[in-house]
């Protein structure tokens, strides 16, 4: 409660973060969303133009044979197309949380540490998860700004439709996930008592291949389906919580047919028990990873040492 | 020719934000009003010459930072003006910025991934000193603060104390003609603090046309060094003189114990003109006599001491008390430093 | 002229040594190459799985935007590497009212500081496009008679981006600790409606009329005519000859730079008067 109240009160008085924060990253979601119907926009000009070898247009890898294949066709790319579109609005939900747990959890013992607090948090008889948890806490109220504003962007600017038939899983489902997510960062954190400006820079490295390897933007079922390289990455981003959070929500919300069916890792159920696996895992690790890493920063002098 | 600084009327007003004016007519129903505007700064009128060790003594939040700053154009007054080496700080800063440096105490700014060494050098290219003079300056000035072991270590590496040193070689090495010294010894260990004092006095009085603003609230460091000091609180100035005279304002008279060997005749003091008072005690144990004098001032100091050798008698200790600056600071402010 | 010269040397050896001395060179050459692709990756990734459930390939259209995202690495880089000069110093290195006070401009000081920025970024473009050609089948096309043109364009592209972090530089002059979402946020501007990723024909009219308004839109469109002429994407710039978009870079570079001084100017004049050169933001 404590280490929350700073970041909720500091929030309130630089009312500039509501701009930076919630506002601005809209654009980079709107990007994808119009790379997709730039696609999609070129995927149906395809179907609909008449060629002289093609005079219904090309239907995937041939020519349509009909009128009808080729309305089929042209529905079936809308409604991809649209899928895909919902399903960066929902990733660009979840990168807000995560985010928050990588820059504003696990990077803010970092901080913490250049400001000169560490040490004073580090010598206050109080457990250290709590005081990360305090954190996440309090980045809490900017990140659900930032995740409302994106959803509520998504299906007014984009015209989405989220299907929401079982709202309960959808609420377990999230939850779970971002509690998996938030003892990730737990274990990150205990990173940067120890790496200090190595472990920022890793992070900041780790940013992207984590959005590509975990499906933000897209079904990251899509690529166990990819021969060769496609299923490493999905399976290096199983590691990350968001990888099923996301891919479960997408089924919860797009219903679990959309894609025809084919892009999804697992059923609802199995996913949510593998997030409640890893939530407890990330936990029970990130409460000895700390404890061991803060030993071993305080026997190197790592703990206090700035400007790395 | 003009004064190394200036100021004139000098104010500057932080303004509260809105939510603070409220609770601030919240807070003052309940009798408290501390939330408001700011007033740092209010009319401070000073002139510092060429040459000076100027002092400026008072508690935190007096305003002597918010001063310091608008002398080195960081920030603007509210209304007034300050000059300094001739230039309005508001309308022509760049060549005030020419002539000027700056060291603030306890802190712990720095580079960390850049050496001791680099971090200052880099900052005398900035004023434009070459090269080759600068990192023989650097060398100097490292032996003279004891960084010379710790001029490759990362700044993150250093402690509290070695940044400050080698902010202090930053603030030296371009050799300004003026100097802002904003709390400079603090964090600073004894022999460091003394190290420091003893440079900048050296410093000042050693070359032609070099000024020194020191703001601190260590009245023996102000009393020592400066040539003259402003008593500052709540942003006005109280009062501004040597030390002496600072002193002399709360009391006209100077009190001397003496210790001399027993004397018998001890009429003539009192009869002694300056001499307002005048007491004495014998110790037959250790047959001396204890003298003390109320002087007006310390004019009659040489008669006594002769009257006291015409008796044959011999002075062992001789104690002058008169007031200190934190004397002088509660009589005018009515309190003590926080 | 002398100090200029002096100042912009020394921020820009600064800026080198700040970007590159925080861990080995080895770890840093790694993260320099593998930062760009990844960034690129995500794109490729999403025309994987397009191309799958659609069964069909559209290569120009993926080169359009692999093309397009590599030459953005500059404006993320530059723009962030601009504006975090002063957040950073005065945040982080608490040496900002020093560099500050001294006899130097700033501005340039800001200029000299992003120069590495620059060059870091020039080699993840370089990287990023490499890979493409090599793996990914990017059509790239650059030939002799077009090198000239692509050069001058690339500096003046630069240019542009130099004066908006500076324009953005002076506004956070006067706002609190947001680097990162600044970071994520005004380059994602630059995003939607500048034709990176995409056609201006996709965005509806009101946003083709902001992107026309932008001069990075002409300098996106030029590098890929230079770069790869036979793409045939529809740009709706195809009206524009190549001597009228330099024109329009070389009036908006200057444009911008006249723009940034006064934004600049103005943030720093204000952030003088309130205090807050010096300020710290951190919660």
């Amino acid at each position: 409660m404590g280490r929350s109240y700073p970041r909720i009160v500091g929030a309130n008085r630089e009312p500039s973060w509501i701009f930076f924060e919630a506002l601005l990253p809209l654009l980079g979601i709107a990007a994808y969303v119009f790379v997709y119907q730039a696609f999609g926009s070129r995927a149906i000009d395809a179907i609909m133009t008449s060629t002289a070898s093609a005079p219904w247009g090309i239907c995937g890898d041939h020519a349509c044979l009909n009128a009808a294949e080729q309305a089929a066709e042209r529905a079936r790319a809308l409604a991809n197309t649209n899928a895909l579109i919902a399903s960066v609005v929902l990733g660009g939900t979840m990168v807000a949380f995560w985010l928050n747990v990588l820059w504003s959890m696990a990077s803010q013992l970092y901080w913490e540490k250049e400001i000169g607090n560490l040490q004073l948090y580090m010598m206050a008889p109080m457990n250290r998860m709590a005081l990360l948890g305090g954190m996440a806490v309090g980045g809490m109220v900017m990140t659900s700004m930032r995740a409302v504003s994106t959803l509520v962007a998504g299906i007014l600017v984009f015209g989405v439709i989220f299907q929401v038939v079982d709202p309960l899983m959808l609420l377990a489902v999230f939850f779970t996930a971002l509690i998996a997510l938030y003892g990730l960062g737990m274990m990150f954190a205990s990173l940067y008592l120890l790496w200090g400006r190595e472990a920022w820079n890793l992070s900041a490295l780790m940013e992207e291949p984590i959005f590509f390897s975990s499906g933000f933007y897209f079904p990251v079922g899509g690529l166990f389906r990819v021969p060769g390289w496609g299923p490493i990455i999905a399976i290096i981003g199983s590691f990350v919580p968001a990888t099923f959070g996301l891919d479960a929500l997408r089924q919860l919300t797009l219903s679990s047919t959309a894609f025809g069916g084919q892009l999804w890792i697992f059923d609802v159920k199995t996913e949510l028990y593998i997030l409640v696996f890893m939530a407890v895992l990330f936990l029970i690790l990130a409460r000895y990873s700390l404890r061991y890493l803060e030993t071993l920063a305080k026997r190197e002098g790592k703990l206090t040492s700035r400007h790395q | 020719m003009p004064y190394a600084v200036e100021t004139r009327d000098l104010t500057r007003i932080f303004a509260g934000k809105k939510k603070r004016r409220i609770r601030r007519k919240r807070a003052s129903s309940e009798g408290e009003d501390h939330l408001g505007p700011v007033t740092a700064l209010d009319q401070v009128s000073i002139q510092i010459r060429d040459g000076e060790l100027f002092g400026m003594l008072g508690p935190n939040g007096a305003g002597k930072t918010t001063l310091i700053k608008i002398l080195a154009t960081l920030l603007l007054p509210t209304s007034g003006q300050a000059f300094v080496a001739g230039h309005d700080v508001a309308k022509d800063p760049f060549p005030i910025r020419q002539r000027i440096n700056m060291v603030s105490g306890g802190e712990t700014s720095g580079y960390g991934l850049l050496t001791a060494r680099e971090n200052v050098w880099m900052f005398s290219q900035f004023y434009g000193v070459p090269s080759k003079v600068s990192k023989g300056r650097i060398d100097e000035l490292m032996h003279t603060f004891g960084l010379w072991d710790k001029r490759d270590a990362k700044v993150r590496m250093l402690s509290t104390g070695q940044r400050q040193k080698m902010n202090m070689i930053r603030g030296f090495v371009t050799d300004p003609d003026i100097l802002f010294l904003d709390e400079p010894t603090l964090g600073l260990d004894v022999n460091a603090a003394r190290v420091i004092r003893e440079y900048i006095t050296n410093w000042v009085r050693s070359q032609e046309g070099k000024t020194v603003l020191l703001t601190t609230h260590y009245m023996a460091e102000a009393d020592q060094m400066c040539d003259r000091i402003a008593i500052i609180d709540n942003g006005k100035i109280l009062a501004c003189d040597t030390p002496s005279n600072l002193k002399r304002m709360i009391r006209t008279e100077t009190t001397f114990r003496l210790e001399v060997d027993t004397i018998r005749d001890t009429t003539s003091f009192t009869m002694m003109q300056g001499v307002k008072n005048f007491s004495h005690k014998n110790d037959i144990g250790t047959n001396r006599s204890h003298l003390t004098f109320i002087l007006e001032d310390e004019g009659p100091v040489a008669e006594i001491l002769s009257t006291i050798t015409s008796q044959g008698s011999k002075v062992h200790s001789l104690q002058k008390s008169e007031p200190t600056l934190e004397d002088v600071f509660i009589s005018m402010v009515g309190r003590g430093f926080d | 002229m002398n100090t200029f010269w002096r100042t912009f040397k020394v921020a820009a050896w600064l800026g080198w040594e700040m970007d590159s001395n925080w861990t080995e060179p080895w770890l840093f050459m790694v993260y320099s190459v593998v930062k760009p692709v990844a960034g690129a990756f995500i794109l490729v990734l999403m025309y994987t799985v397009f191309a799958f459930i659609g069964n069909r390939q559209d290569p120009a259209a993926f080169s359009y935007m692999y093309v397009g995202n590599s030459f953005f690495i500059f404006v993320g880089s530059v723009l962030f590497g601009t504006f975090q000069v002063i957040q950073s110093d005065r945040e982080w290195y608490q040496t900002i009212r020093y560099v500050y006070i001294s006899p130097i401009s700033y501005y340039v000081y800001i200029v000299g500081r992003a120069v590495s920025k620059v060059g870091v970024a020039a080699f993840a473009v370089a990287i990023t496009l490499v890979f493409g050609i090599a793996f990914l089948g990017i059509q790239v096309h650059l030939t002799l008679e077009a090198i000239p043109l692509f050069v001058a364009s690339m500096l003046l592209g630069l240019a542009v981006l130099l004066a908006i972090g500076i324009c953005l530089g002076g506004i956070s002059f006067l706002t609190a600790k947001h680097t990162h979402g600044l970071a994520e946020g005004i380059p994602g501007l630059f995003y939607v409606f500048c034709g990176v990723l995409f056609p201006l024909s996709i965005l509806p009219s009101w946003g083709q009329a902001i992107g026309q308004a932008i001069p990075l839109t002409y300098w996106f469109d030029i590098t890929r005519r230079l770069l790869a002429p036979t793409l045939g994407v529809d740009t709706t710039l195809a009206g524009y000859s190549d001597v009228t978009i330099m024109v329009l870079l070389v009036v908006s570079s200057v444009g911008f730079f006249g723009l940034s001084l006064l934004i600049f100017k103005t943030g720093e004049y204000f952030a003088r008067k309130a205090g807050k050169i010096d300020m710290t933001t951190s919660y």
